[in-house]
């Protein structure tokens, strides 16, 4: 911990979601710090909340109770167009299942957050070639998700989230469906997306992963029991 | 009357009236003219310059010779498209030498309607006005339509109306299901692209100018697919009643207020479909 301001700091989050058969804890009384530039890695067995806590700590969700500031704004207070633009700027999103649009080439998947954002299109051409180049697949621009391997469309998600330079990269379970030569490729990436100055969380059941974070969270039934730093 | 050159429309083939047509190799000029319907000069194989006879009795007794001075299309007729158009136009004096010579004073019922066109089409309403005020069971009325709301036609195309407003409103319904379905098989996308931060400004942004041109496209091929058609159609029942009647016609309003309908209506369902998915939770979307 330290006295400077946090990137994102989530207190006592607690996220219920209202069932039939009455409502279901994901997330009991957790709070979390991350500080700029920090790898952090998230891990527990299925459904103890590690997913609930991503989505809020990505403004994708919001707690049932409890405090979320991200950059010191708090997160409570803004309105969905908000906290999109923050999804869109200052967080990018890993997901196992890659998340692209199968529509698009693996270009075109990373130029868009750009376009979204404003960025001009001489500036996107630029960026997305960079990116691309970043992650191995320059010569993979013109292919579409359904033409690559689970690694390389992996590659193409980091790129897309990297788009807006975020300040903060999520990922949940990145390795998932990944074998483990290519897991191990994704994990190198994002060794280097964290060189390069950007904050990550990753929940991930891969111990190897996990091991490469700068802080390692354990998470059980809704709440972090454990800590650890490397 | 013939010199206010009216022509009348004698509809030889009401009930009661029998003409008989008997050709012949030479015709003296001096006949008086008779036009005979295209459908009747193919009937009677007459030709112009034939001479025929017509006459109120099948017999052809009392008859009148005439001459063949050519054939015509006949006005197509809505109201008679049913029937065979076995007519001849002549001149009112003639027609009136043709009935006097009537033997049956019943068959005088014989020509039951006069269809008028005047030189001056004002005139006609009065004129139809007049002539059956002065003989009873004979209905005489303008060819040109009146435009006040009297016209059978006129509730023909309230019924039309109608019509059209049901179809509207069960498209509409059908449309909006069938866009609320199509929005859910694009649920998956619509989350990602919100995950990744795209606005819901910009989803519905997307979804107006997909509606707008989907609409549109869809609207000109409706009305590119009536005007092609409409051909095929108007040429099928034109052969099956032998009439020269249009059945179908697109006209540039009933195509401008197609589009303008439609084009609306496309967006309209778009945006509502779409309005479905944007108010869900961004993370159920996305989720298996």
């Amino acid at each position: 911990m330290t006295n400077a301001a946090p990137l994102i700091e989530g207190r006592d989050l607690t996220r219920q979601f209202p069932m039939t058969a009455g409502a279901v804890t994901a997330l009991n009384h957790a709070s979390i710090r991350i500080e700029a530039a920090e790898y952090v890695a998230i891990t527990g067995p299925s459904g103890c909340g590690k997913s609930t806590l991503l989505h809020l700590l990505g403004c994708v969700d919001q707690p049932t109770s409890g405090s979320l500031t991200f950059e010191g704004r708090d997160v409570a207070r803004l309105n969905e167009t908000e906290r999109s633009r923050i999804r869109l700027t200052r967080i990018g999103f890993v997901f196992q299942r890659f998340f692209l649009l199968p529509m698009l080439t693996a270009w075109e998947n990373v130029e868009l957050p750009q376009a979204e954002a404003g960025v001009p299109r001489s500036e996107r051409r630029n960026r997305t070639r960079e990116l691309l180049e970043y992650v191995g697949l320059a010569d993979r621009i013109d292919h579409r998700p359904s033409q690559l391997s689970g690694g390389e469309m992996q590659r193409v998600a980091i790129a897309r989230a990297l788009a807006n330079r975020p300040a903060l990269l999520l990922a949940d379970e990145p390795t998932g469906e990944l074998d483990e030569v290519t897991g191990d490729q994704i994990a190198d990436l994002f060794d280097r997306v964290h060189a390069d100055g950007t904050a990550i969380v990753v929940v991930t059941h891969n111990a190897t992963v996990a091991a490469r974070a700068g802080r390692r969270l354990a998470m059980k039934s809704g709440r972090i029991v454990e800590a650890g730093k490397q | 009357m013939t010199r206010l050159r009216l022509i009348l429309f004698i509809l030889l083939s009401a009930a009661g009236v029998a003409a008989s047509f008997a050709a012949t190799a030479a015709a003296p000029d001096a006949l008086p003219a008779v036009l005979v319907s295209r459908q009747l000069a193919e009937s009677a194989r007459l030709h112009v310059g034939d001479t025929v006879t017509f006459a109120l009795d099948a017999e052809g007794k009392g008859g009148r010779q005439f001459r063949v001075a050519g054939t015509y299309e006949p006005t197509p007729d809505p109201m008679k498209f049913t029937a065979r158009r076995i007519e001849a136009r002549m001149h009112l004096p003639d027609l009136v030498d043709v009935t006097a010579a009537q033997p049956d004073a019943d068959s005088a019922d014989a020509v039951d309607g006069i269809n008028v066109r005047l030189a001056h089409p004002d005139d006609a309403r009065a004129f139809g006005a007049a002539v059956m005020a002065r003989a009873p069971g004979i209905f005489a009325r303008p060819t040109a339509r009146t435009g006040d709301g009297s016209d059978p036609f006129a509730v023909l195309d309230r019924f039309h109306f109608a019509i059209a407003v049901v179809t509207v409103v069960g498209s509409t319904a059908f449309l909006l299901a069938l866009m609320v379905m199509r929005a859910e098989e694009r649920r998956e996308t619509v989350g990602i692209v919100r995950l990744i931060g795209i606005s819901q400004r910009s989803i519905l942004l997307e979804v107006l100018v997909e509606g707008l041109l989907i609409a549109a496209g869809g609207a000109i091929f409706g009305v590119l697919f009536a005007l092609a058609t409409q051909g095929a159609v108007n040429r099928f029942f034109q052969w099956r009643y032998d009439t020269a009647l249009v059945f179908v016609r697109v006209t540039t309003r009933i195509a401008l207020e197609s589009v303008a309908l439609a084009v609306p209506l496309g967006i309209v369902a778009g945006l509502v479909g779409s309005w479905t998915l944007l108010r869900r939770d961004v993370v159920a979307m996305v989720r298996r």
